[in-house]
């Protein structure tokens, strides 16, 4: 055995894990820490069903005609799919689950600012997705997961006022979770860590929790209003009771646009740490970073009509909504430059996490860049509806904010789990997910502006022949993408469960991080630190040095940073 | 004259079993055959933010790359020093895509504001979308079903309303797309320049059959399609008497997508069902109980204008209403075809032989 030096505290005999046992001792914690990796274990319990539909309503696409559902199966299954990878995964997936483990200790605090209501939010978290999940299974909703009227207010759907209450209570832990990583950040920064001197991911949390307590709230105030509509009889949204079934859509978008930013903001906080610290070179820009996500979030606001070029509303509103629409493309693209400048004479570590991130920005901006001719009028109105905008939100939204999250899963693997994983494995995996992905869905590109519309059960029935042989080619591959994908991560999931039990013992400090997380130990006591740490600039390196003995990191005592350059 | 009752028959049924368009002459890698007046101009608008597009991600991608390669770590603990901002390259990299998207912004404006423009001598069609049946009615009162035939080289609207849920009018080939929204009527416009068959697609989730509520488009050459629109108009009144259950089977294309004629059961009873009740008495759930009725012309009749009245059991209640939207013949027909079905096809739907 190592002796125990200070960088290396070992699996210290208490930490989160072991502070207390017992079930209980899980299920009323009010450690940010046990919490986030609960919200973890959930997120990716969904994933796997979520996973399991996209696999079905892929295999049916593979041959034309019926092939192992109906048509209404295909058309439950696909709004089990979306529904899942939206309201139980994707959304909370960064912030609940990576935000609540990481946040406190990236501020050097004992917790987040609300303990109980933290808590509080992973229950409402747990009583929507069960509620959700079972209305779905049981009663079998087909409205695609953005239950347009005034489809989803016919007589025989009454199971959609179940899926409502539940998007509704889950909208509540959402708001939660946003009051208080904001709460958070505000009281509990120690001293010496100004705004400017915020690990940029925490940045990214601040600008995603305000658009959760803003934006989140009218999500709740539509399903309310969806429910009155069902309940009552009273027209909002029906034409036959003098409602206007576009307006749901308005109130819809008005949540939903920003809520694409709830998912891409923090994937984009965690890929500025990830290529800082893999390529162990300071941030570049990040003033422009930071000021970007604010930008990103102030403007998501204001395009929720870019969704409805073609739904009736007036051609002004049209006009202005493209218009501002371009205007988030701007911060997105300062981000990818500024990431690249990071890269530039850097010493980069090709390994897992940086992956991830080099991912991330090959998908992401394959996803922003195909974003251009969406927001476009003259090429939306063709490209609207059709396989094009499912490839390009699946490019945004799965290729790029969910890859960041497990590339964060996989810097923090260590921080969490005190364990390392296989880095061979690891890096298989990475582009094992990289290859599938982009087998799966580059090929939806073409089927959408081709003309192959979305939602389709079938591409045979009221085709015309050659158009059957030419969609089939580009749902067969993209099929056989799927699959392959689902292999990567399953071996994904092989090897992370192995490390739990096999993995080395991680050193504090694995990557030569120089934020504040990587100052206490792995997995961190139950208190984080001791005692409040000293601040400096968590993109320095030079105050970081490689301790042979720890096999990580540590940080330079006496260390004095040298003037700005 | 059953000969073309028949022979317009089969060409609406041509689109339950797949058939050959036009949609593959021209197409090339990323984009259908574009037929319309307005086509060159979205593609043109396409391929402009293509190559933008192209020449970025291959530019990042190509950085990406060097960088990864160039800077890779060699050897644990050496640091790299180097600037950590420097506000003129930033502010270009800001500046340059800004003027790129106003660039973006504006062309694309500028051709859907052509996409919307009506030209005032436009030849209007109504649309009516209803699950899952696409319904073309042409001044002169010409009607079909998931077939829209239009005349070449001139300009056509299209007033499309709905009388159920959302839908939404794809032509892929003229680079279209609208909504219809029940309670509103919306437009849309297009020139077709080249005679021939290209297809339409309802793009808004509607439902189980959301995916097979396509149709036809026919451009005719002008000549051609007065004559055959005069034709559809009148067709109904010329069809003698001891004829009109064979009339019922053209008009069928709007009843297709719920019944069948074959004794599947889709959304709704196969008529052979239907048939094969005639004369009997059944049992219907309405409103609150059940009542009892005698399977005859007027049941029909019923079932057709006020569907909702009585519901067949085990059927769901999505039996849309025709009332107002068949002329009295028209219904006749339809009726006349349900009852005389044997005498129209056989049990697997097709034709019986000797019916011309
Ligand atoms: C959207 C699907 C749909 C369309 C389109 C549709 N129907 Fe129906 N139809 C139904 C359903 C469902 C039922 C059974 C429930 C009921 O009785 O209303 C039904 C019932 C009927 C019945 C009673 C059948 C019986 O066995 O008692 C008749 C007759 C009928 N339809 C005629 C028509 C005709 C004629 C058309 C075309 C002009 C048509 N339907 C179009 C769905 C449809
Ligand atoms: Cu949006
Ligand atoms: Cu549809």
């Amino acid at each position: 055995m190592t002796t125990l030096t200070p960088s290396r505290p070992a699996f210290a005999p208490s930490n989160y894990l072991t502070h207390s046992r017992g079930v209980l001792s899980w299920a009323m914690t009010l450690d940010h820490k046990r919490i986030g990796i609960m919200y973890l274990l959930g997120v990716l319990g969904s994933f796997l069903l979520g996973g399991i539909f996209a696999l079905l309503v892929r295999t049916e696409l593979i041959w034309p005609g019926q092939t192992i559902m109906t048509a209404d199966q295909y058309n439950r299954a696909f709004t089990l799919h979306g529904a899942i990878m939206v309201f139980l995964v994707i959304i909370p997936s960064v912030p609940a689950a990576l935000g609540n483990f990481v946040l406190p200790i990236m501020l050097g605090a004992k917790d987040v600012a609300f303990p109980r209501l933290n808590l509080g939010s992973f229950y409402l978290w747990v009583l929507g997705a069960v509620l959700a999940v079972l209305a779905m299974l049981s009663g079998g909703i087909d409205t695609g997961w953005t239950f347009y009227t005034p489809y989803s207010i016919e007589a025989d759907r009454q199971g959609v006022i179940w899926v409502a209450s539940a998007v509704f209570i889950l909208g509540f832990s959402s708001i939660f979770t946003g009051i208080n990583f904001i709460v958070t950040i505000h009281r509990l920064r120690p001293q010496g860590m100004t705004w400017f001197r915020m690990p940029l991911f925490l940045w990214a949390l601040y600008a995603t929790a305000v658009i959760q307590v803003l934006a989140t709230p009218v999500l709740g105030i539509t399903v309310l209003l969806l429910m009155v509509e069902k309940v009552m009889g009273i027209g909002i949204f029906d034409p036959s009771l003098g409602g206007d079934p576009v307006l749901f859509q308005h109130f819809f978008w008005f949540y939903s646009h920003p809520a694409v930013y709830i998912m891409i903001l923090p994937a984009m906080g965690i890929v500025s740490e990830l290529i800082s610290v893999h390529s162990h070179r300071h941030i570049f820009g990040y003033r422009f970073i930071a000021f970007s996500s604010v930008a990103i979030a102030i403007f998501g606001f204001l395009v929720w009509g870019h969704h409805m070029f073609a739904s009736g509303q007036s051609p002004l509103m049209n006009a202005l909504f493209s218009m501002i629409t371009f205007s988030v493309s701007i911060p997105s693209a300062i981000k990818v430059f500024n990431w690249l400048a990071t890269m530039y004479r850097g010493r980069i570590s090709l390994n897992t996490p940086m992956l991830y991130g080099l991912s991330f920005i090959f998908i992401f901006t394959i996803g922003g860049l195909t974003g251009i001719p969406l927001g476009t009028l003259a090429t939306d109105i063709h490209l609207h509806d059709t396989y094009f905008v499912v490839a390009h939100f699946h490019y945004v939204m799965m290729g790029s904010a969910l890859i960041a999250m497990i590339g964060g899963m996989h810097h923090w693997w260590p921080k969490m789990t005190g364990r390392m994983y296989s880095e061979t494995a690891g890096r298989i995996g990475a582009i094992g997910v990289f290859l599938g992905f982009n087998f799966t869905f580059f090929p939806q590109f073409m089927l959408g502006s081709l003309g192959m519309p979305r939602r389709y059960f079938d591409y045979q029935a009221g085709f015309s022949q050659d158009l059957t042989e030419l969609f089939h080619v580009y749902h067969f591959l993209s099929t056989l993408g799927s699959y392959f994908m689902a292999l990567a991560f399953f071996w994904t999931a092989g090897y992370l469960l192995h490390s739990l039990f096999r993995g080395e013992r991680a050193p504090a400090n694995p990557w030569g991080g120089a934020s504040l997380e990587w100052k206490c130990s792995s997995p961190p006591p139950h208190d984080n630190f001791a005692e409040q740490p000293a601040v400096g600039d968590c993109y320095d390196y030079d105050q970081i040095e490689w301790d042979e003995a720890a096999k990580g990191y540590r940080f330079r005592e006496n260390y004095t940073p040298a003037a700005a350059h | 004259m059953t000969a073309t009752i028949l022979g317009s028959t089969a060409a609406m049924l041509a689109q339950l079993a797949p058939f050959r368009s036009d949609d593959a002459a021209g197409r090339t890698f990323w984009l259908p055959p574009g037929v319309s007046s307005e086509a060159a101009q979205v593609d043109w608008v396409f391929y402009l933010i293509y190559w933008i597009c192209l020449f970025f991600f291959v530019l990042v991608v190509a950085l990406m790359v060097l960088f990864a390669w160039k800077y890779r770590r060699t050897r644990a603990g050496t640091w790299a020093p180097g600037p950590t901002h420097n506000t003129p390259i930033e502010v270009t990299w800001t500046i340059i895509p800004l003027l790129l998207v106003i660039v973006i912004f504006y062309v694309g404006l500028k051709g859907y504001v052509n996409l919307i423009e009506v030209p005032a001598n436009a030849y209007e069609v109504n649309v009516v979308a209803r699950k899952w049946t696409w319904e073309f009615r042409h001044r002169n009162g010409a009607t079909e079903a998931n077939v829209l035939k239009v005349p070449r080289g001139q300009p056509v609207r299209l007033t499309i309303q709905s009388d159920d849920v959302l839908h939404s009018v794809f032509i892929p080939a003229f680079r279209i797309k609208q909504d219809a929204v029940p309670n509103r009527t919306t437009y849309a416009w297009f020139q077709a320049d080249r005679a021939g068959t290209y297809q339409l697609f309802c793009t808004e989730y509607c439902g189980t059959q959301h995916s097979s509520m396509t149709a036809m488009v026919l451009v005719l050459e002008p000549e051609e399609f007065e004559r055959q629109i005069a034709a559809d108009a009148a067709w109904i009144d010329q069809v003698p008497e001891e004829q009109l259950h064979m009339a019922g089977f053209r008009l069928f294309a709007r009843c297709a997508s719920c019944h069948s004629l074959d004794g599947r059961r889709l959304t709704g009873p196969s008529f052979w069902e239907t048939h094969d009740k005639w004369g009997t008495s059944q049992t219907l759930e309405a409103g609150t109980g059940t009542v009892s009725r005698v399977v005859d012309e007027n049941y029909i009749r019923d079932s057709i204008l006020i569907p909702q009245q009585d519901i067949v059991p085990t059927y769901p209640r999505s039996m849309p209403s025709f009332q107002g939207q068949l002329k009295a013949r028209e219904l006749d027909a339809l009726i006349a075809f349900i009852r005389r079905l044997d005498e129209v096809v056989d049990r697997s739907g097709k034709p019986v032989s000797g019916v011309n």
